[in-house]
């Protein structure tokens, strides 16, 4: 407004709006005409007007934005602590005559005007919505302007798991936990094997399954951990078919395992390519037709029950045990994403059994139901594997139940220390203290692991399979 | 697709975002992206974890081209960005799960086509093309995914059941399964007619 601070200014701009022009003839009279008291005090009345005018649309245009510009606050999520700050002087809001912020109430959260802080743990989920009822400087005082910012509560996802029974009427209806141990030959056995949330939620079965013996005739121990594929119909069954097939192929020793002992007591005095490649030979001889074995009672089984095979799509791992002079021989399949490992000393010494067959994206693996494993011969070999060393601790079997939570990726799997943390979460340090004392006295040994393994792990409520050799 | 059915579709949307923040599985570890496509093809909500996510309006103009064809462009891209592969040191995602829904056919037909093959190899676990009202090209739609889903009309019950389909079908995509394999979509309700 200052351009009409003069009079005259005013005057003249006013008329050229109406299309006037001053006869320059008239000059001296309009000089006179805007510098009369009554023409000043008009033009210092419109210009007071106009400048009310402009400053209540100022505020109303304000006001407007605040009410009608994005707004959005994050989400929260019950028994989770909240923390937000309403930055009010980013919305125009600095200075404002009035501001009251309502309704954090009902979810369970704080308000705290002194640092404009909504804080505190949510604890009621739904839609909510924070109402900040504002009056800017200069508005009339009557007036109260509303914005309501939508609250998200998101529930705990704890609280939503529900522990359905499985139907055991159900054909291939298997236990939702179990957990046993034994002695096997001369060390001892714990397994437990449970049924993930993510099954108990819907009332589904536990689709992991295991099988163990010992064979004293022999000596050789065998243990077999498979994990049926969530995506297939009757992979349950699929995994205690295949487990119960490397079981039930070993009753019978092959020739070359009962006669092996020259060749494992001389390979481990001083290994040679040859002996290397006996070795080799031998276990594609008896584990490969052992796994093929398998493949052949689910193809078997499919057939009878007029289903796909890759209905039973199991993953596969077992390893064979026997005691020698030199110590012991540890020989191993592996199909799909479940480790097997040989830990030495407190894990100082970790031998990772075998390779993971894990693809670009999460839950995609191999199954031993999958024809083209055996069709590749080179990469079949590199399925089997052996150790011969003077002793072991533990050796491990798991399924990716455990795996996932507790190494996250295969990388760590080749990490002694990364198997100290492991070995210390059993031993107690966890957040429930649980211990699992693996020493052959432990009566309690198989409930102790299965208490173990139901430790939390956001996002992973896979069914669990660990089986330790001790 | 403009007044009635964009409200609906808006509502069932929504709708459906509730029901699967109701399910814990979900929650720990759902991640959700819009791309809105007519004229003008626009990431809505870029990839953003269930826990977080806040579902703005879909809005859509009166009339125009449909890009469908630049809308799996830019879905290319994203996935290739965002998606994060598993290997020996990093932990790969599940495999992600495509919804294209149309009320229209594509308006560049000749780029929908020579996309197809590139989201193809992306490998997701499905892809579900839902076709709704009489407009939608279902043929067009079937060459891009075998799961094609017709809706007669785009109606609030409709798009109800449809979206509550999609967050079952969502709800199967964690599970462990072969690398090439498909996720199994559950049975669709009644309203909704698989293309066959």
């Amino acid at each position: 407004m200052s351009q009409f601070t003069d009079t005259k200014q005013y005057i003249d701009a006013l008329f050229r709006t109406r299309n006037i022009m001053v006869d320059p003839k008239q000059n001296g009279i309009f000089e006179q005409f805007v510098n009369e008291q009554t023409c000043t005090d008009a033009v210092q009345k419109i210009l007071h007007l106009q400048h009310t005018i402009m400053a209540n649309w100022e505020l109303r245009r304000k006001a407007d934005d605040i009410l009608s510009a994005p707004w959005a606050i994050p989400n929260g999520t019950v028994d989770k602590p909240y923390h937000t700050v309403l930055n009010f002087a980013e919305r125009g809001l600095a200075n404002a005559a009035l501001l009251e912020v309502k309704g954090t109430e009902l979810c369970g959260l704080n308000y705290d005007a002194s640092t404009a802080t909504i804080s505190g743990t949510p604890t009621a989920s739904g839609d909510f919505a924070i109402t900040i009822e504002f009056r800017l400087a200069g508005e009339d005082e009557g007036l109260r302007h509303t914005r309501k910012l939508p609250l998200i509560i998101n529930p705990n996802p704890k609280s939503l798991w529900k522990n359905l029974p499985s139907d055991t009427s159900d054909p291939y209806w298997k236990e939702d936990d179990v957990a046993v141990a034994s002695p096997l030959g001369d060390r001892h056995i714990v397994v437990a094997s449970k049924r993930g949330r993510s099954h108990a939620n819907v009332g589904s079965f536990r689709d992991d399954d295991f099988a163990y013996t010992h064979l004293p005739d022999t000596g050789w121990s065998i243990v077999a951990v498979s994990d049926g594929a969530g995506s297939a119909p009757y992979a349950r069954k699929g995994a205690q078919l295949a487990c119960d097939a490397i079981i039930n192929y070993f009753s019978t020793m092959p020739e070359g395992l009962t006669q092996a002992e020259e060749l494992f007591v001389s390979h481990f005095a001083q290994p040679t390519d040859d002996t290397s490649r006996k070795i080799q030979m031998l276990l594609y001889d008896a584990l490969g037709k052992a796994a093929f074995s398998a493949y052949k009672r689910l193809e078997d089984f499919a057939k009878q029950h007029t289903m796909a095979v890759k209905d039973l799509h199991a993953t596969l791992i077992f390893t064979l045990v026997r005691r020698y002079s030199f110590g012991y021989a540890i020989l191993t399949f592996g199909v799909g994403d479940c480790p097997v490992a040989v830990l030495t000393h407190d894990a100082a010494e970790v031998h990772m059994m075998n390779w993971l067959d894990v693809g670009e994206y999460g839950g995609g693996t191999r199954f031993i139901t999958m024809p083209e494993i055996f069709q590749d011969t080179r990469k079949f070999a590199s399925r089997l594997s052996f150790r011969l060393l003077p002793d072991f601790q533990y050796i491990m079997l798991m399924t990716d139940g455990i795996y996932d939570p507790k190494f996250v990726v295969e990388a760590n799997l080749e990490k002694p220390e990364k198997w100290q943390e492991f070995l210390e979460d059993l031993r107690g340090r966890n957040e429930e203290g649980i211990k699992v004392r693996l020493e052959p006295g432990n009566t309690e040994v198989a409930n102790q692991l299965s208490g173990w393994m139901d430790f939390w792990s956001p996002g992973n409520h896979d069914d669990r399979t660990l089986a330790i050799i001790y | 697709m403009y007044g009635e059915p964009i409200e609906a579709l808006n509502n069932a949307l929504s709708g459906m975002i509730n029901v699967l923040r109701t399910d814990p599985q979900a929650l720990d570890s759902l991640w959700l992206s819009i791309i809105t496509y007519d004229r003008e093809v626009k990431e809505l909500v870029p990839l953003t974890e269930l826990v977080s996510f806040q579902l703005p309006q879909v809005v859509c103009p009166q009339s125009g081209p449909t890009h469908t064809g630049q809308a799996l462009q830019m879905l290319h891209d994203l996935v290739g960005k965002q998606v994060v592969k598993g290997n020996a040191t990093q932990k790969g995602d599940w495999r992600p799960l495509l919804f294209l829904f149309t009320d229209g056919k594509p308006s560049d037909l000749q780029l929908y086509r020579d996309m197809i093959p590139k989201i193809k190899s992306l490998n997701f676990g499905a892809i579900v093309a839902c076709a709704a009202g009489p407009s939608a090209d279902d043929k067009l739609l079937k060459e891009l995914t075998d799961t094609v889903v017709h809706l007669d009309t785009a109606d609030a019950a409709t798009l109800r059941q449809f979206f509550r389909w999609v967050s079952e079908t969502i709800e199967q995509g964690n599970k462990s399964m072969g690398t090439v394999d498909t996720v199994s979509l559950p049975e669709p309700p009644g309203e909704l007619h698989l293309v066959i």
